[in-house]
């Protein structure tokens, strides 16, 4: 084996000196471009190694399926998610309090889209509140002004908007909300909740037949709200139900908290004039023996509190005093009515025992 | 070269070499491996240093720091709410990055008004590309609800990108750490920085909302969309959080829409009747008097916001807007 000639031509040299600045330039580039990535190629979520995981669980087998419920031309959009206390902000971010408040334990939801057009989908929301009570609450506080009876339950339970169906079902609230108005989506909504209806518990509202204690006359239909806590403001005033009447010239808020016993009635509604005295309000002559010392005028509206029996009724925020008094009244006879009648019942059963 | 070349080129001296490079190559390869890290830097992690948010802003000229327009189509009012503040081509140069900020806080559609209207954000990127010749337009938020659902459902990632934006979906790696000087609950917290970074001018838009914990959510608490982690503790406080958003981002101009505000049951909303038309709409480089105006769409006084106060005395802007003569217009 001979020697080798190592000289290199100078055409060697050349390619040599031309790769390394390839490579050099390649490098560079490498280099530089790690700086300028397109972040719009990256930004795909992923989750989190180092934070626990606040997305929506996916449960296959919750009690509640929401599987099979769409209509024929539609097909779910989404897979069943679940929210509970730690993540429901996730989900409806301010609103979170008001079911959080209100006995909240668990949400799910579904989206659900037509066949034929894509614009056409619906978000299924299913709250579970724990109790009708609850239920009823967060349903009543958040109805909508053009709320159209639903056909499907008594309308104080059920209601639907141009774009949105909203019921309550023992313990569930539930809403379906659309992404148009549209006649078709509509309909696909009120048969998933014909199916969901068929798969909830019965609809036991026993625990907010305090709201059947209303006096019919001219009270707005489906104007009965339940506040859970600090009605109009008061902390103490708890378990409030309120009722629109339309009076002659205005519309005005009646009442009634049931409380405990008769006492803590009688102190609530002590507590709740002198908070108004102490905001503000001035003690007002009332016309009828049977209001005085009960009334207060409260920036030139009326404020009438009342206690009857286990209750604190009365009148909120009326223009017009002599049509509070007379619409205080008929609430009081009423109350009175229901204590005689449910006084009378009891005897009743201890006499046939 | 004279060893090289008088010593004759054998086996041994082929595989003598031939081993020389295994082993380096072996090597450098072991380095590689050993060193690699395939995780982007943990937000959090000590060896990450707090950031600093840009500031986006424009010095103030005398009567063309807020405008207010009337009029049904949003196409329309946004380009002469812009036009009245001197034009885009005040706020955009050739050339530059552009980072739009929508609210997509749910996934949720658009009809509804829980999101900025997709329509709107397309035109803002239309300006800034074509008449403003922006190099490249960025929309990024942090939705409440699963990201890649909120921008598609919302209408804004086919709007934007149609229009020629590019869509940045939130990831880990393109957040990182900031704390607010002087704020009280801004430390040490993630933000969505990346896109920012690289940015030379943000627009925030938002629609006017009601807000069951704020009372309103417009262009200052949009920002919140920028913030990671558990931000749902800051609603504790809302208001002090809203008015820290406000120190934080220093906009390069915010549009707010009231053509359509949610007067009730927001943020969320759900009815088309929690809308109400209004028909106007907003463009300022005062963050603070946009919201303050805004708030008489929602039956409002600035007084019943109690962040709007919390911000100007924090220099954030004015709630008096009047002070700065807003221009009015009204187009079809």
């Amino acid at each position: 084996m001979g020697s080798i000639n190592r000289r290199t031509k100078p055409l060697e040299s050349a390619i040599s000196v031309l790769l390394l600045a390839i490579l050099l330039f390649i490098g560079l580039a490498v280099f530089a471009k790690q700086f300028k990535y397109d972040m719009s190629r990256f930004g795909i979520e992923q989750a989190p190694a180092h934070y626990p995981s606040h997305r929506p669980q996916v449960v296959p087998n919750h009690e509640l399926d929401l599987t099979s419920l769409n209509p024929e031309n539609f097909q779910p959009l989404s897979k069943t998610e679940v929210y509970g206390h730690h993540n429901l902000y996730e989900k409806i971010n301010g609103k979170a309090s008001l079911y959080l408040d209100s006995g909240f334990t668990k949400l799910l939801t579904r989206r659900f889209i037509s066949k034929d057009d894509e614009n056409l989908w619906a978000e299924l929301f299913v709250y579970d509140m724990a109790a009708p009570r609850n239920a009823f609450s967060v349903y009543t506080v958040q109805r909508r002004v053009d709320a159209v009876p639903l056909g499907i339950a008594d309308p104080n339970y059920a209601y639907r908007t141009a774009n949105a169906l909203y019921f309550v079902n023992a313990r569930y609230y539930i809403e379906l909300v659309g992404s148009a108005e549209s006649q078709p989506l509509l309909a696909a909504m009120v048969k998933i909740s014909d199916n969901l209806r068929k798969r909830l518990p019965v609809n036991n509202l026993t625990d907010i037949a305090d709201s059947t204690l209303f006096p019919p006359e001219n009270i707005v239909p489906g104007s009965i709200k339940l506040y859970l806590t600090n009605a109009f403001g008061f902390q103490d005033l708890t378990d409030t139900f309120t009722a629109k009447y339309k009076l002659p010239n205005e519309t005005v808020t009646a009442f009634i908290s049931r409380q405990p016993d008769s006492l803590k009635a009688a102190t609530v509604a002590q507590s709740y004039y002198n908070f108004l005295i102490e905001n503000g309000g001035t003690t007002k002559q009332a016309s009828n023996e049977a209001l005085h010392g009960r009334i207060i005028d409260f920036y030139d509206t009326t404020e009438i509190i009342v206690p009857a029996g286990p209750f604190v009724a009365g009148i909120h925020e009326a223009q017009n005093q002599n049509s509070a008094e007379d619409l205080a009244l008929t609430l009081l006879n009423r109350l009175n009515e229901a204590a005689k009648a449910k006084t009378d019942d009891r005897a009743k059963r201890q006499t046939v025992r | 070269m004279t060893e090289q070349k008088d010593k004759p080129f054998d086996r041994r001296r082929l595989l003598t070499r031939t081993g020389k490079a295994a082993f380096s190559i072996a090597a450098a390869s072991a380095v590689s491996y050993l060193a690699y890290d395939d995780k982007p830097p943990l937000p959090g992690s000590a060896a990450q240093k707090l950031v600093t948010l840009p500031d986006f802003s424009l010095p103030h000229l005398p009567g063309q720091t807020i405008s207010i327009v009337e009029g049904p189509n949003r196409t329309k009012t946004v380009n002469k709410a812009i036009e009245l503040l001197g034009g885009i081509k005040r706020f955009v140069q050739p050339g530059e990055t552009v980072v739009i900020k929508p609210n997509i806080a749910f996934a949720s559609s658009p009809i509804l008004g829980a999101t900025t209207h997709p329509q709107l954000v397309a035109e803002i990127v239309r300006l800034c590309l074509k008449t403003a010749r922006a190099k490249r337009v960025y929309v990024i938020d942090n939705p409440i609800n699963d990201p890649a659902s909120g921008f598609m459902l919302s209408g804004i990632s086919k709007a934007a990108t149609a229009a020629g934006a590019k869509i940045v979906l939130p990831n880990n790696h393109l957040f990182r750490h900031t704390t607010l000087t002087g704020g009280r609950l801004i430390k040490n917290w993630p933000v969505f920085f990346a896109p920012l970074e690289k940015a030379h001018k943000l627009i925030g838009v938002a629609p006017v909302k009601d807000h069951h914990r704020s009372g309103a959510s417009m262009t200052m608490k949009n920002w919140y969309g920028l913030l990671g982690g558990r931000r749902n503790i800051f609603h504790q406080d809302i208001n002090t959080i809203i008015a820290e958003l406000a120190m934080m981002v220093r906009p390069t101009l915010v549009i707010l829409d009231g053509t359509e505000v949610m007067m009730t049951n927001g943020p969320t909303g759900g009815s088309l009747s929690d809308l109400r038309r209004a028909d106007t709409l907003i463009a300022s480089c005062d963050q603070v008097a946009a919201d303050s105006f805004g708030s008489s769409f929602l039956n409002l006084n600035v007084s019943d916001l109690p962040y709007l106060a919390k911000a100007q005395k924090a220099g954030a802007g004015t709630t008096d807007y009047q002070s700065l003569k807003p221009k009015f217009a009204a187009v079809d």
